[in-house]
Order: C-alpha cells, then sequence, then structure tokens
C-alpha cells in the first residue's frame, strides 16, 4: 500500500514539474517583455547582460502621460468589442442557414465564405481605404470595428457553422414537433448548445482584431482612432529613437485584457476547442 | 383522438426512392407498430407523418384533413426519439415545459401539467436535474413526460427503446403500452426489434425495401406471413426457410423430404417451418442431418441440425440433450407447414 501511495506521490511530483516547466517556457517571453518595460531605457540597450536590472517606472508614467494611451485603449476596446458582436449577429444565422438548409450552391457558398480569408489582405486596402472615404468614416473607430468585423466573419461563420454540424438533428426535430419556429429553435437549443463554439470563435476573433495592423494603419490618421497596436508604432519613429521599455509595456497590456478573458472562460474555450474534433 | 390515413405515399430523394406505395389507415386510439430492418423506409413513414419531411407524393391525412402541407409545428404531433433529444442545457422540468410554453399554454396551468406528465412516468424527484445527469432510462422517461404532457392527437416513437439495456427495455415496454391505454393518443411505434412489435402493436406494418410487406395483427402476422421476408423477419429463432421443389407431392431438398403437399406441383418453392413445430424424431423423419448445436436456455432447449448446407433450428424439450455431429431426424408439425413461391417469396400454402 505505502509504495504505491509514494510511487502516486512521485508520478504526480514529475507531472507538475513537467507542466510547470511548459508554463514557464510559455511564460518567458510574457516575462521578458514586463521586465523590459519596467526598467530604465539606459539598462536595455546595452552589451552586457544585466542580471539584475534595476526597476523602474519611467516607462509607465511615459505612456500615460506622455500619450493619449486610455484613448486608445477605449479604441481598442470598443472597436474589438463592437467588431466581434457585429460578427456574432452576422455569422449565428449564417451559419445556421449553412448548416442545415438546403439549398442550391450552399458548399459553394460556404466555401467562398471561408476563401476570403486566402487572399492577402493588401489587395483590397486601397479599395478600403476608399470606400471609407467616400463614407466619411475615415479615422473613426466605427471604420475600424467594420473592418475587424470583415475580416473575421469569414471564420467566425466556418467555425460555428462546424459547431451547428455537430448537433443531433433530432434536437431540431424534437423542438419542431414541440411547436417551435426556426428562430426560436435557434435562440433556445442551437444558441445554448454551442456556447462554447460560440466563446472560442469570439476569442479567436479578438486576437485577431487585437493584432491588426495594416487596415488599422490606413483607417486611422489620430489619435482619434488609434488602437494599441498603433501605438506600439508610434515608439519606433520620431526623434527619441526606438522606445523600447514603451513598446515593451504597451504590448504587455494588450495582451493582458485577452489573457484575462482566456483565463476567465478557459473552461468553455477548452472544451469548444475539443468539442468539433470528438464527438462525445 | 386522431384517424390517421396514408394514401399512397412515396418518397424520393433524386434517384432513391426511400418509400413507395405506402397505404395505411390507422384508426383512431390504435397503436400500430411500423416493423423492419434498417433502412426499410420506417422512420421515413413516420417523419412524414410527424412533418419533417415531405412525401414526394401521395397524401398524409388526419382527421380527413389533409396535412402535406401543414408544418411539423402545427400538426399536434408529439414524437420521442431514439437517442431522447432532450434539450440539454435545459433542466427535466424545462425540458417538459418547453412544447407547453411554444404553444402558449396559459403560465397558470404549465405547472401542473408538467407535474402531472412528470409523476405518469415517475420522474417528480428529477425535475431539477439535467439531462446529463439522469441515467438512460430516466432520460428515456424525461423524453416520454415531454411528449405526453400537451396530450398530442398523435404520438410517433422512434426506437425509442433501443438505447436501453435489455431489462430495462422490458420494463419500458410494459410502460409505454400502459400509457397509450390510459391517454388513448393513436400512435406509431417504429422499431427494428419484432419482439417489441409483437408485444406493443395493435397491428404490425412489416415494411422491407421501403414499401410494406404486410399489415396485421400480432397473431395474423405470426401465423399467416405474407411472404418469406415477413415469414423470417418475425419469430425468435426466426422460421427456417428451406429452398427445394415440389415433385409428385413431395417436397424435397438435400437431406429434407416432406411428402403428403397437393400444392405447387413440379416448382421451385420455400418451405417454411417454424422451430416450435419441428419436433425430434426417433425413426423416420422428415429431415435427417447430424446435431450442429445445442443450447439449453433453461426452460427450453434449441437444437440446430444441419441437412445438406442448411441449418435447421428446433425448439426442443428442456432436457433434450444429444452430442455435437451425431446423427439426427426431425419431423415438422404437417398443420403448421408453409409454402412460398421460389422466385417471388409469395405465400402458397
Amino acid at each position: 500500500m505505502a509504495s504505491v501511495r509514494r510511487k502516486k506521490g512521485e508520478n504526480l511530483l514529475v507531472r507538475y514539474l513537467i507542466l510547470g516547466g511548459w508554463a514557464l517556457f510559455c511564460l518567458v517571453p510574457v516575462l521578458w517583455f514586463l521586465s523590459i518595460g519596467l526598467r530604465p531605457r539606459t539598462e536595455i540597450i546595452t552589451p552586457q547582460p544585466i542580471y539584475w536590472p534595476t526597476f523602474s517606472l519611467d516607462a509607465w508614467h511615459m505612456i500615460w502621460e506622455d500619450w493619449p494611451m486610455w484613448q486608445y485603449l477605449r479604441n481598442s476596446v470598443l472597436a474589438i468589442l463592437g467588431s466581434v458582436l457585429i460578427d456574432l449577429v452576422l455569422a449565428i444565422p449564417a451559419a445556421y442557414a449553412l448548416a442545415r438548409y438546403e439549398f442550391r450552391g450552399r458548399d459553394d457558398i460556404a466555401f467562398y465564405i471561408l476563401s476570403t480569408r486566402m487572399m492577402a489582405p493588401a489587395i483590397v486596402a486601397i479599395p478600403i481605404f476608399f470606400l471609407f472615404r467616400n463614407l466619411g468614416l475615415l479615422d473613426t473607430i466605427w471604420a475600424l470595428m467594420l473592418v475587424y468585423a470583415a475580416i473575421n466573419l469569414s471564420f467566425v461563420t466556418w467555425i460555428i457553422r462546424s459547431y451547428m454540424l455537430d448537433i443531433p438533428k433530432e434536437l431540431e426535430d424534437a423542438a419542431r414537433t414541440d411547436g417551435a419556429s426556426d428562430l426560436r429553435i435557434l435562440w433556445e437549443i442551437i444558441i445554448p448548445a454551442i456556447l462554447p463554439g460560440i466563446i472560442t470563435a469570439a476569442v479567436i476573433a479578438m486576437i485577431f482584431a487585437i493584432n491588426e495592423f495594416l487596415f488599422t494603419l490606413l483607417i486611422a490618421s489620430t489619435p482619434d482612432a488609434y488602437t494599441m497596436s498603433m501605438a506600439l508604432a508610434n515608439f519606433t519613429g520620431g526623434s527619441d529613437g526606438v522606445i523600447y521599455n514603451a513598446i515593451a509595456l504597451v504590448a504587455f497590456l494588450a495582451f493582458l485584457p485577452v489573457f484575462l478573458v482566456v483565463v476567465a472562460i478557459q473552461k468553455h474555450l477548452s472544451r469548444g476547442l475539443t468539442m468539433g474534433a470528438v464527438k462525445g | 383522438m386522431a384517424r390517421i390515413e396514408l394514401q399512397n405515399v412515396e418518397k424520393r430523394w433524386g434517384a432513391v426512392v426511400g418509400v413507395r406505395d405506402v397505404d395505411l389507415d390507422i384508426a383512431d386510439e390504435e397503436l400500430v407498430v411500423f416493423l423492419g430492418p434498417s433502412g426499410c423506409g420506417k422512420t421515413t413513414t413516420m417523419r412524414m407523418i410527424a412533418g419533417l419531411e415531405d412525401p414526394s407524393e401521395g397524401e398524409i391525412r388526419m382527421d380527413g384533413e389533409v396535412m402535406n402541407e401543414v408544418d411539423a409545428r402545427d400538426r399536434d404531433v408529439a414524437m420521442v426519439f431514439q437517442g431522447y433529444a432532450l434539450y440539454p442545457n435545459m433542466t427535466i422540468y424545462e425540458n417538459i415545459r418547453f412544447p407547453l410554453r411554444m404553444r402558449d399554454v396559459p403560465k397558470a396551468d404549465q405547472d401542473r401539467l408538467i407535474r402531472e406528465a412528470a409523476a405518469m412516468v415517475e420522474l417528480e424527484d428529477y425535475l431539477d436535474r439535467k439531462p446529463g445527469a439522469l441515467s438512460g432510462g430516466q432520460r428515456q422517461r424525461a423524453a416520454l413526460a415531454r411528449a405526453i404532457v400537451r396530450k398530442p392527437q398523435v404520438f410517433l416513437m422512434d426506437e425509442p427503446l433501443s438505447n436501453l439495456d435489455a431489462k430495462l427495455r422490458q420494463a419500458m415496454r410494459v410502460q409505454i403500452k400502459h400509457l397509450q391505454r390510459q391517454l388513448r393518443i393513436t400512435t406509431v411505434y417504429v422499431t427494428h426489434d419484432q419482439i417489441e412489435a409483437m408485444t406493443l402493436a395493435d397491428r404490425i406494418v412489416v415494411m422491407a425495401g421501403g414499401s410494406i410487406q404486410q399489415i396485421g395483427t400480432p397473431d395474423q402476422i405470426y401465423r399467416d406471413p405474407a411472404n418469406t421476408f415477413v415469414a423470417g423477419f418475425i419469430g425468435s429463432p426466426p422460421m427456417n426457410l428451406i429452398e427445394g421443389r415440389v415433385e409428385g407431392g413431395t417436397f424435397s431438398a438435400p437431406g429434407i423430404s416432406v411428402p403428403g403437399l397437393s400444392h405447387a406441383e413440379g416448382r421451385a418453392v420455400t418451405l417454411g417451418v417454424r422451430p416450435e413445430d419441428c419436433h425430434v424424431a426417433e425413426g423416420a423423419a422428415h429431415l435427417t442431418g447430424h446435431v450442429y448445436g445445442i443450447e439449453p436456455t433453461g426452460d427450453m432447449t434449441y437444437l440446430t441440425v444441419k441437412a445438406g448446407d442448411k441449418l435447421i433450428e428446433v425448439k426442443a424439450d428442456r432436457d433434450f440433450r444429444a452430442d455435437l455431429d451425431t446423427p439426427q431426424g426431425v419431423t415438422f408439425d404437417m398443420d403448421r407447414l408453409y409454402l412460398f413461391a421460389g422466385e417471388s417469396g409469395e405465400r402458397i400454402r
């Protein structure tokens, strides 16, 4: 008995060591960034490694006091949340139609939607610029919202559709004979059943949106529409040269909200990421 | 509460014919079982009654009213599915309530109806649970409660017991039949299990290859099978079907010789005899072969005799024992022999 118990304990220890090591491996870049962000500028570009850097809030003060960082953050959050919302409102009904209704060219349409992801974004950069200029939306977060939504819509639709395909058709048949309309089936049966999938799609869309740079650069020309990803670019030009500690700190701040969201919903997310693959 | 008529109903998907030429009249309060192997069209026929599939041809009427264009949700039909199809995100209470909400049953009545339905299937203590926390039998009862709660015109049950273990299946079978008699609701029940069909049905509709083979009471189906398919499908073990010829009033096949037949002279036929109408013979016998297998079940012994390359099942006395490969004679009950035409399989005698 005792030896069995000890063996179990050892197994657990080994498991924790492996998992801990993996966690550290994944976290090193993040901690590295944080460490760069919290040291003085003079300690960043030195030929010798510094093992015990000096702690400094220089970059912290700089980004909040010299730059409208709150506004960037607010722009990012609004544009991203708005775009995800637009995506879900459009993608859920589209995915339902593509998953369940029989109509001519259904699979072609589904594939066409996915194929919009396959071209280089730069191809549509100029048309999009003119489009928003004519709409009078240049340099607004509304334009960012629409662009992010458009970029992500295809795969959000595709992910949600694949989850819907996994729902047993019996459930919908049952609801239909119980007297439910298509809309109520979608709202009361389908959406609750694929919630993990919807959350997964939304989080991935958020990550894409927060990293988006090309179209943001095209549309935003003043702090009115600057986002966190644009803020990063601000620290590379100008008379001060490349301000590495500020870049690191802003990158960390941009990473943090997504990270927190993922931690908060990780149970759904891991279920969502595997649900499509494993029936059960 | 409703009479269901199917007239020349056919279902095609492109060139594939799922169901053809189904003519059926289901009386009010009747329990009709669609029986057949998988792919025989029984579920498709039921789904057409539910309104989940549109017939390609023919008419479906309920109480005389043509239902072809009526949407599933307006048909007042409740369905129980093989996989239960409980809504996973709702509690059992909410599941049973769902059809009431969809049909705008006044809120004041809902709770009472839900509790009545749950009591009928003995699920009162599980109303707060989600389907995932219930056993297979409980889920099936929850699905039944959801179907009976709104007192529909018609019950449709699609292999509702096939995911349950044998013991539970027997108990649920009794419960379903009891509920159906108590509620007096016209019921269509689909199964591939002939025991379920025999025990539950007022009438059985045997289907194969998309068309109806025979309609009749369980007794009629068992005693007067219309063709070799029905004969071979009903009964456990099924009827022995032996191909051979009738010459000079005697049926013969390798190892088998049955004199005294006045039908089908000179024709290829299939002789049918049920295992319980076969008897172990000591002397002269209709069939001589070798013991192939012995399966004692306690109350009887299944004896398998090999004659030529044919295996014949015999229900023998419970004390019967024999060594494998020893010679064994079998006689048939002459009053209970069936003859089917060799080509078409249609019944001759």
